[in-house]
């Protein structure tokens, strides 16, 4: 979502002063009495001038710009995942998410016979609760929990909760 | 420009939007006093209006769009500029004798950085200083390497913390440090 938001914000700044800049120029031409293809009435003035209020597009238009901003509403006031893991509170230390993640993973991913792993990392509390999903064996569990210990070991991590680990063994292509 | 005011931005966006969607859908619906859904979007007057008008009305669509223009290159620029430190200037220290310290705060950045790339693990090092100069906030990112052992750079980082401290004169009255930590099969 983060992302999302500087590239739109990015878009519509690059929107504004486009538009903005286009607008004052046409507008200071058509003072000047010179010709602003732009800003002439023609198809845009005959659409405004002919289309009424209860027409079925209009209340599409309306429409969809009310979902669309309930659903960027919704986006922007849900509680986001924090980029960073606190390790230590007293003296203000953090670790990036997306780092730690990665670094559980490819600890999984050493185990012998498991791939593709995917790690997500919650807090509660003081606790740290990672999520391990790969495919494997899923005896190899025990391996992986341990690999991912001593990930966390070797990061300084705080007090550790319950490892989940979910094994998927491998489809075999028919 | 930081998260927060980009969630701000977009929700002003979004409760405009819905708004403006709300309003539009009452009236094409006749909800609205006084409206006329059969009426058209633009009367046809307008443009005779607009004309009779002119040239005010065309520099005000000018002064208008010059407005929105400055709000997009702020907003750019906003958005393309780098993270700088709040705290600028110099720092001032009487001493005990006759005379006074002075320290240039970017300096003191500078100084802090080094010291902190320095560190084993430490590949990279962003500081930056907010709030009051004789108490800043002190703000440290770390770029550490696959083989960086992070309790060992905590270590380095207090140390450095606690040298610029005592060089400067200023003690930190918040440290926030976050450390980046580069992929590496362990």
């Amino acid at each position: 979502m983060r992302t999302a938001n500087r590239v739109a914000s990015l878009l519509l700044a690059a929107t504004l002063l486009a538009g903005g800049a286009l607008l004052a120029v046409q507008a200071l031409l058509i003072t000047l009495d010179r010709p602003a293809p732009l800003l002439a009435p023609t198809g845009w003035y005959d659409t405004l001038t002919s289309a009424r209020w209860r027409d079925p597009g209009v209340r599409a238009v309306a429409g969809g710009a009310v979902l669309l901003g309930l659903a960027v509403l919704a986006a922007q006031l849900r509680r986001w995942t924090p980029v960073r893991l606190r390790v230590d509170e007293r003296d203000g230390w953090y670790l990036h998410r997306r780092c730690v993640e990665r670094r559980l993973a490819d600890a999984a991913s050493t185990v012998p016979g498991v791939r593709r792993a995917r790690v997500r990392v919650r807090r509660r509390g003081a606790e740290w609760r990672p999520r391990v999903r790969a495919t494997g064996d899923p005896a190899a569990r025990a391996e992986v929990e341990f690999a991912v210990h001593q990930e966390l070991h070797h990061l300084a991590a705080p007090r550790t909760g319950r490892i989940e680990v979910r094994l998927l063994p491998r489809e075999w292509p028919v | 420009m930081t998260d927060a005011a980009h969630r701000l931005l977009w929700t002003i966006v979004a409760l405009l939007l819905v708004a403006g969607g709300t309003v539009t859908l009452a009236a094409s619906f006749g909800v609205l006093p006084g409206g006329d859904p059969g009426a058209a979007l633009l009367s046809a007057g307008f443009l005779t209006r607009w004309r009779l008008a002119t040239p005010w009305t065309t520099l005000a669509a000018a002064v208008a769009g010059a407005l929105l223009a400055l709000t997009g290159h702020r907003l750019l620029g906003w958005e393309l500029r780098p993270p700088r430190s709040a705290v600028r200037g110099t720092l001032s220290h009487p001493g005990r004798r006759p005379g006074r310290t002075r320290l240039r705060a970017d300096v003191l950045v500078h100084a802090l950085e080094r010291d902190l790339t320095g560190g084993p693990g430490v590949r990279r090092a962003q500081v930056v200083l907010t709030g009051a100069p004789p108490r800043p906030d002190v703000w440290i990112r770390v770029d550490l390497t696959a083989d960086a052992r992070a309790a060992g750079v905590r270590d380095h980082v207090r140390a450095a913390v606690r040298r610029f401290a005592a060089t400067a004169g200023c003690q930190p009255a918040h440290l926030d440090v976050t450390a980046r930590i580069e992929p590496g099969r362990p």
